[in-house]
């Protein structure tokens, strides 16, 4: 099972792994077929394909890479990730969900969580699995479906409120490089609530981990997901984070992607608004330092009439890193009354950073209100002088700046404990 | 129709014994490299152009169509284009009955008189040789007032006649032949163009057209145009006219190239109303055209005003390099489509000089089944200190089977800079609709009103005689769109 590869052909390898282990891999064995011509013909994407542009993920993957590698970790190690005292939480090491580190013993009424290599036989699990990632639109979406070896599958039942968040943890650990496919699957049936909080860390690492994750999630009438996100994988996490909402009528979906570190991390968010009365809310926040590659890639598909969704990702730039905000709206020809924002907005604080940025607007329903607006710039001069007129030195004065502009995204988080523990992140950030 | 008409005329004079003239002035369709080698030779130019079409022409070869813009049409058949002939003869009319009566309603409501009206339609060609004719003498008053001043503004083939040394050190500055691959084929295959030099500390006392040149008709396909501002001077250039031009060529692939040089300002204006095809979408005109324009130096500026309502796909980035420090770019649009049109177009302003600075204001209409989309780079090179960018890109929809899109890439490497975009997409709003109504404005008339107040902005920046006709044209463009 120690395949190393080489990247120059890692493609080449990919599809070697998937023949030489595609017997092992759980569930329909043909949906993983049609995956992988997909996969061959796509390729790994490099700067030549436009959704990918700013990002050469080829060029970053360059070494060796295993599939797969067993590690122990004891509970202890990784106390620290499990930050929300009050939590269900679901561990996945190396892509794989690990039983024994995860509290779900004694679950919610109306609370499923399988892991998804059981899940197969299970009628909902049926219905949904690839069913909205659609493997000709993207090479990692088809790489996923061909060599997803682990995950979760979480199935909230109809009218079930689940008070208690559910954390769902990534955690690598690693002493050489890998590649991980994890896979979860979300199903949020009608009229229930549940919030969710997916974590990225890497633990005892010394190589590269490149994290290939899909979630997709089905938020059926009337439901209501929070759903937040906090990468934190440091300089050895490589990370394509793929994330497929389907939401049905008058349900409502609010998300937070934050991401803190990582040397790649690549967010295609893609909703899709199949009924009418939904409300969508998109938030992110990226601080990146060092040389640092954040992509953040949101399509919201606004298919039916009357639907509110509403974007704000901000971001701060410093040192070499660069940041790349990629946003769509969609607006189809019945999807009349719309009603769509979008906001992008960046701090850079060095001449070596780069921002790129593409709100994009496609629209093809005329009784619509949408709008995008970006902006991007320094710390205000006015604002710097206002505070140090008052005393703060010039450090603190544009510390609480950037705090400030950090806060308008922090501040949708509505687990209290969990905008703590990003406050607190993002202060140690800024010092 | 018209071919056989067309066919007609040319065995007719076949009888007179007109065929060498034809026969040596139009070549075979299709394109290769003894094609350019016999345009070069007819339009009697230096080795070193010879040598740059066949360089261009070997490029092209190697390049890929591109597929990138948010438009579909069939892929133009390269080898069934004529690529050099006279301009051609138009069907002679005896009256202005004879005219399309539809063209000649466009014409009444843009107001152009009928001396014009019976030039544009091709009525009666001595009266149109005449009218040129006036024009010529026109033009050459204009020309002597110019040449005082010692402005060069001539066809591009009597440019590469006159005035090598100029085109040969500014042509291709701007737009290189590898480029693009439309860039590349105009390289290849052009035709004529204008040229126009502009001296140093010279202020040009009047707006230069391309309406006056004499046969403008003829080399629309594959034109190319060089403007280059030596310091301290100033020019405004109009191209293109208000009036529906019913064109045989489908494919126009123009290159428009402009140099400014310290303290020099060019202010380029283009009004575009192509034929757009028919209400089912057929027929119209493919308009490819690269059009960039450089801030060579330190405190020029260059500024693009367009008005797109023709043409059945537009595809058009005018673009400034802010290369001169202090340098300021400019663009205005206003893009209108109807019926099956489609047009993706916007700018590019590439900051890489210090404290630069562009604005760009882009406004879409779209109605009927029509496409609309604003395609916009800003990008902040490092060390482009202080450079400041104001975007604003508006759509209005009419009709929910059309479409509009905004797709702006901004790329900033350099922490002084500061970039603004806003966009918005709306429909006519029914309150302003019923405001106006409700005194006795008819719907076509309050269409027209609110959308010229939508693109205010934009057409307060063309120059007065153009102005005026703007406005009519936008309204002539939506007519029946609504309601």
């Amino acid at each position: 099972m120690e395949t190393a590869i080489k990247t120059n052909t890692l493609k080449d390898k990919l599809l070697s792994q998937f023949e030489s282990s595609k017997n092992s891999l759980f569930g329909n064995l043909q949906l993983r077929e049609r995956a992988i011509e997909s996969f061959a013909t796509l390729g790994i994407h490099n700067r030549k394909c436009e959704e990918y542009k700013y990002v050469n993920i080829d060029l970053m993957l360059k070494g060796e890479f295993a599939f797969i590698y067993e590690k122990l970790i004891s509970g202890k190690q990784i106390e620290h990730t499990k930050f929300l005292k009050d939590a269900i939480n679901i561990a996945i090491v190396n892509g794989v969900f690990n039983e024994g580190l995860s509290n779900i013993k004694s679950l919610p009424k109306g609370l499923q969580i399988i892991n998804i290599a059981e899940a197969t036989s299970n009628e909902t699990f049926q219905k949904h699995y690839s069913k909205y990632a659609d493997v000709n639109s993207d090479s990692f979406i088809a790489l996923n479906t061909t060599l997803a070896n682990g995950g979760v599958f979480i199935c909230i039942a109809k009218g079930s409120i689940i008070e208690t968040p559910i954390h769902i943890i990534n955690i690598s650990s690693t002493k050489e490089n890998i590649i991980i496919n994890s896979r979860n699957l979300i199903v949020v049936e009608a009229n229930s609530q549940v919030r969710f909080i997916e974590s990225f860390e890497t633990i005892d690492s010394s190589a590269k981990t490149f994290t290939n994750s899909l979630t997709e999630m089905v938020i059926e009438d009337n439901a209501v997901v929070d759903y937040y996100k906090i990468q934190d994988e440091k300089e050895v996490g490589y990370l394509v984070n793929t994330t497929q909402v389907n939401q049905a009528k008058q349900s409502v979906f609010n998300t937070n992607t934050i991401t803190l570190s990582g040397s790649l991390v690549r967010n295609n968010l893609n909703i899709v608004l199949d009924g009418e009365h939904i409300e969508t809310h998109l938030n992110g926040l990226y601080l990146t330092n060092g040389n640092q590659v954040v992509d953040n890639h949101t399509l919201v598909d606004h298919r039916k009439p009357n639907c509110n969704s509403n974007e704000l990702y901000k971001g701060i730039i410093e040192d070499k890193s660069s940041a790349t905000f990629n946003g769509k709206i969609y607006v189809r020809k019945d999807a009349q009354k719309t009603n769509a924002f979008q906001s992008n907005k960046n701090i850079l604080l060095s001449d070596d950073g780069t921002i790129n940025t593409k709100p994009q607007l496609e629209i093809y329903a005329d009784d619509v209100k949408c709008s995008h607006g970006t902006s991007t710039g320094k710390l205000d001069a006015d604002k710097i002088f206002y505070l140090r007129a008052r005393g703060l030195s010039e450090t603190s004065a544009k510390k609480l700046l950037m705090h400030a502009f950090a806060s308008e995204v922090v501040d949708t988080i509505k687990i209290e404990a969990l905008r703590e523990y990003v406050e607190e992140k993002i202060s140690k950030r800024f010092e | 129709m018209a071919n056989e008409i067309l066919a007609e005329q040319i065995s007719k004079e076949y009888e007179y014994g007109f065929v060498t003239d034809i026969e040596s002035d139009n070549l075979p369709k299709g394109l290769n490299e003894g094609v350019i080698r016999l345009i070069s030779n007819k339009k009697n130019e230096p080795e070193w152009m010879l040598e740059y079409r066949l360089k261009a022409y070997g490029h092209w070869l190697t390049m890929e169509e591109p597929h990138w813009a948010h438009v579909s049409y069939p892929k133009p058949d390269f080898q069934n284009i004529i690529y050099y002939s006279v301009p051609k003869q138009k069907k002679q009319l005896n009256s202005l009955d004879e005219v399309d009566p539809e063209l000649l309603k466009t014409y009444e409501k843009l107001g152009i008189s009928m001396e014009e009206q019976k030039r544009l339609s091709g009525v009666e060609s001595r009266i149109a040789v005449d009218f040129v004719m006036d024009s010529v003498s026109v033009k050459t008053t204009f020309k002597e007032t110019l040449a005082e001043k010692g402005i060069i503004f001539c066809s591009f083939g009597e440019a590469v006649q006159e005035h090598p040394e100029l085109v040969k050190k500014y042509m291709s500055s701007v737009v290189p032949y590898t480029d693009n691959f439309y860039a590349a084929l105009n390289s290849a295959v052009f035709t004529d163009g204008s040229f126009c030099y502009i001296p140093k500390g010279v202020r040009c006392p009047m707006e230069l057209s391309t309406y006056f040149r004499i046969n403008s008709a003829g080399t629309g396909q594959f034109e190319r145009t060089l403007i280059v501002a030596d310091e301290d001077s100033y020019v405004s250039y109009l191209e293109g006219c208000t009036a529906p031009m019913r064109d045989e060529n489908q494919l126009h692939a123009a290159v428009v190239e402009i140099v400014a040089h310290k303290n020099a300002e060019v202010k380029y204006s283009t009004v575009q109303n192509w034929y757009p095809g028919d209400r089912e979408g057929k027929g119209g005109i493919f308009n490819f055209v690269t059009k960039r324009g450089i801030c060579l130096e330190d405190n020029s500026k260059i500024s693009w005003t367009q008005v797109e309502t023709g043409s059945a796909v537009t595809w058009k980035y005018p673009s400034v390099i802010l290369k001169g420090d202090n340098s300021v770019g400019e663009f205005y649009s206003v893009a209108v489509t109807n019926n099956y049109q489609q047009a993706d177009t916007g700018t590019k302003m590439m900051h890489l000089g210090k404290n630069t600075r562009s604005t760009i204001i882009s406004k879409g209409i779209s109605a009927g089944f029509s496409n609309n989309s604003y395609r916009g780079l800003v990008r902040i090179s490092k060390g482009a200190t202080n450079a400041r960018n104001f975007s604003q890109c508006d759509s209005l929809l009419m009709g929910d089977k059309c479409g509009a899109h905004t797709y702006p890439y901004i790329e900033i490497k350099d922490k002084s800079g500061i970039v603004e975009h806003e966009a918005t997409t709306s429909k006519i709003g029914e309150d302003q609709l019923f405001y106006c109504k409700s005194r006795g404005i008819d719907n076509e008339k309050a269409i027209g009103l609110i959308v010229n107040g939508y693109c205010k902005e934009v057409l307060n920046k063309l120059p007065m005689e153009f102005a005026v006709e703007a406005q009519k044209l936008l309204a002539v463009s939506l007519e029946g769109s609504v309601g």
